[in-house]
């Protein structure tokens, strides 16, 4: 599986994608993105089956990144990784098409809930 | 304008301890023990800026020392592996999950800024027309670490509620 990780934040995007593997997801194709825009594009162009996404990003927020998608007809895996947790949010991350909601900080066991249906 | 809950330290710790667990003491063998009044020369600041329906900023400080052992924690590396690039990202990422959790906390309309790293003492750092409204402080291995909340003037005259 292709899974596109898209954060600004370098430290997080290596948090992300070793949680992955400590909630047993490895062997998979890890994919960066550093802003909203390069996962927008990243999105387009490589056709990840998996999009983990910060909310707070420079360029495109998450939630205008999986808005553009959806507008665009692609219905990729998509879901959101933030520290910023409201209920406002998580109804925009849902009215937008999202999957799922990771708070941060998690853990891989949350990982775990929260993957297995999707990647196995 | 209505009251609002504003966070407070032992809301700081709540989210101190998630941070420990999850990323920078996952097995529990060094934890952050919160402690007053501890004489924090902070050496490393990081920031994020709210606003919204609350202004003012959240602060996460350390001793250079304890920022690289975060740093090393957060990358699964060693702490002279670490680079200062490292330190500052980390540093950045922790603001911002404080930040983002206390968001949670306030009314709904609040923004979080990107987070803003400064390697200088406490006295380096200015934060215009902003009072510290709460600090957690205490120590991680031995070593001063603190987070801190400064509310913006106009909000601070008895609106809020603790």
């Amino acid at each position: 599986m292709k899974i596109l990780i898209a954060d600004d934040s370098r430290v997080m995007r290596q948090i992300v994608s070793r949680t992955l593997r400590q909630a047993g997801f490895e062997g998979h194709d890890l994919i960066e993105a550093a802003d909203g825009r390069q996962a927008y594009d990243k999105a387009m162009e490589e056709n990840p089956d998996l999009i983990i996404s910060d909310w707070n990003m420079p360029e495109m927020t998450g939630v205008e990144v999986l808005r553009k998608l959806r507008a665009n007809g692609n219905n990729v895996k998509f879901g959101f990784v933030t520290s910023e947790c409201t209920k406002e949010m998580q109804e925009q991350a849902e009215e937008a098409g999202a999957d799922f909601f990771i708070i941060k900080p998690f853990t891989p066991e949350r990982f775990a809930e929260v993957f297995t249906p999707i990647i196995g | 304008m209505s009251l609002q809950y504003i966070p407070t330290a032992a809301d700081l710790n709540t989210i101190a301890e998630q941070v420990w667990s999850s990323y920078l003491d996952p097995e529990g063998i060094n934890p952050f023990l919160p402690e007053e009044n501890v004489a924090v020369d902070s050496e490393i600041h990081a920031s994020v800026s709210i606003t919204g329906s609350w202004h003012g900023h959240v602060v996460f400080a350390s001793s250079m020392a304890a920022a690289k052992r975060a740093a090393a924690a957060f990358l699964a590396m060693n702490e002279d592996e670490v680079s200062e690039d490292d330190v500052i990202d980390v540093m950045g990422e922790l603001a911002n999950i404080v930040g983002g959790n206390v968001k949670s906390m306030l009314p709904s309309g609040c923004f979080v800024s990107l987070p803003h790293v400064v390697s200088a003492p406490a006295n380096a750092n200015h934060w215009p027309a902003a009072e510290k409204i709460c600090e957690l402080t205490g120590t991680w291995m031995g070593e001063p670490i603190a987070i801190s909340m400064w509310q913006s003037e106009s909000e601070s005259e008895g609106e809020a509620t603790q």
